[in-house]
């Protein structure tokens, strides 16, 4: 089909962030995550995709999320990819990074790590890239990332 | 993994250390076993927070730094604490690290030792995190093999230690198997269906080349161990009280049974032991639990020097 006649599943924007390719459960949590109240955004869930076959899409209008904002991805939503728009052209577009540590993103699921009975932050540090694997640094369980809910 | 210097470092987890880091302490244990130091930690004061009761380790770390000329401080009933009024753990330590110079706690939560040595800026030894370390139990559990066994540390024979009992939540084995898999070393395993060692643990200790196998028996592992660490058996862990008896009748060493026994075995326990080890093992050559908890000593003396910068 030519391109002209290619029907867009989610709103285009001009200048902002896609995060494309989100396993579809995920989608709602990547939009709690990472848009703020007042930020425009269009949501897409449980499209056709020809890679993941059901997948989310989060645009996030008028702001550029930094690859440290976006590392939590990594964990939440594994393989999701991460466009920059400006005037409603791609210039960067990557697989979201797995950073070393996962600081803050996501609670121990061990009902007795110390992270979850005092106020302090999570950090959960990568031991195995595929599939994912993460250990809690306090508590030392190591988790996949499905067994793990976004703080 | 290059020796880290000791002075001001953290007693956290054992993963934390590395083969010279556990030789550096074994040598330090021994010469101030053999050469007692009572003024070493002069002037030094120790806090021990226990939230949560441990006659055993507070006593062993308390004689320890006595011996070594220091002082003591701190509470081992956490209702009389500002923590039981909701104090968060992270100030605590910033109050206590005014006084103290080092910090010695056991708390319910696992990974609250990591977080306390996150906030604090005097060392923090770690005296049990919940269900998760307990390192200076492991270093005297090296220390006590190594003092038996000195091929441990040269390495001209392959040593075979044997794990029994609760494999699955008893934090000692999975850390002194952690340790030994710096060594030259056979494992064996015992355990009831249900309480078998993780397998994250097993793998982490054969990817460092140590041989694993389950055998079927006490009894099989008592003819071909040098070393049989023995662990008790939770009656919390059995839903049904009637299989607790029978495993319980089950993980037991007595006597009789170390008839058939490899001469040079050595029985360890963390202790308290409940029922799965007679008393009359004691009278035996291969008893040496009580011999093991002595060790806590030197041991302790070691990594508290160590951490003060005194060694």
């Amino acid at each position: 089909m030519p391109d002209s006649h290619k029907v867009r599943q989610v709103e285009a924007i001009a200048n902002g962030t896609v995060i494309d390719h989100i396993p579809s459960a995920a989608t709602m949590i990547v939009v709690s995550m990472l848009a703020n109240d007042d930020d425009e955004v269009f949501i897409g869930q449980n499209l056709r995709s020809a890679r993941v076959g059901r997948k989310g899409v989060v645009k996030i209008a008028g702001r550029e999320l930094s690859d440290r904002e976006a590392s939590s991805l990594a964990l939440i939503a594994p393989g999701a990819s991460l466009s920059i728009i400006r005037d409603y052209k791609v210039v960067a577009k990557h697989v979201v990074p797995v950073p070393e540590v996962f600081e803050d993103v996501a609670r121990c699921a061990n009902p007795n790590c110390v992270t979850n009975h005092e106020q302090w932050p999570t950090k959960f540090e990568v031991v195995g890239q595929q599939p994912l694997r993460v250990r809690c640094r306090y508590c030392e369980r190591g988790f996949a990332p499905g067994e793990l809910e976004p703080t | 993994m290059r020796p880290v210097a000791f002075a001001g470092r953290n007693i956290i987890s054992i993963a934390d250390f590395g083969h010279a880091d556990l030789i550096a302490v074994l040598d330090a244990a021994a010469a101030l076993e053999r050469e007692p130091r009572p003024r070493l930690c002069d002037g030094r004061l120790m806090a021990t927070l226990f939230f949560e009761p441990s006659t055993r380790t507070r006593l062993s770390f308390e004689a320890a730094m006595h011996k070594l000329g220091g002082s003591v401080i701190g509470f081992s009933d956490v209702a009389s604490t500002s923590a039981k009024k909701g104090e968060s753990l992270a100030d605590t330590i910033r109050m206590v690290e005014q006084y103290a110079d080092v910090v010695v706690m056991r708390h319910p939560r696992d990974g609250s030792a990591r977080l306390a040595s996150e906030v604090s800026r005097v060392p923090i030894i770690n005296g049990g995190d919940g269900s998760n370390q307990h390192p200076t139990q492991t270093f005297i559990d090296l220390y006590t093999i190594a003092k038996l066994f000195p091929e441990l540390r040269d390495g001209t024979r392959e040593l075979t230690v044997a794990f029994a009992g609760d494999l699955r939540y008893g934090r000692t084995v999975h850390s002194l198997l952690a340790a030994l898999a710096h060594f030259r070393c056979r494992v064996l395993t015992v355990a009831p269906r249900g309480l078998e060692m993780p397998e994250q643990h097993l793998a982490h200790a054969r990817e460092a080349g140590v041989r694993i196998d389950a055998v079927p028996s006490l009894t099989d592992a008592i003819r071909a161990a040098d070393v049989l660490y023995m662990t008790r058996l939770q009656e919390e862990r059995f839903p049904d009280p009637l299989e607790f008896g029978h495993i319980k009748a089950t993980y037991r060493v007595d006597a009789a049974m170390l008839a058939g026994a490899n001469p040079r075995l050595r029985i360890l326990h963390p202790l308290p032991r409940v029922n799965e080890i007679a008393t009359d093992v004691d009278r035996t050559p291969h008893a040496h639990y009580f011999a093991q908890a002595g060790n806590g000593i030197p041991v302790r003396q070691a990594l508290l020097a160590m951490v003060l910068g005194k060694t």
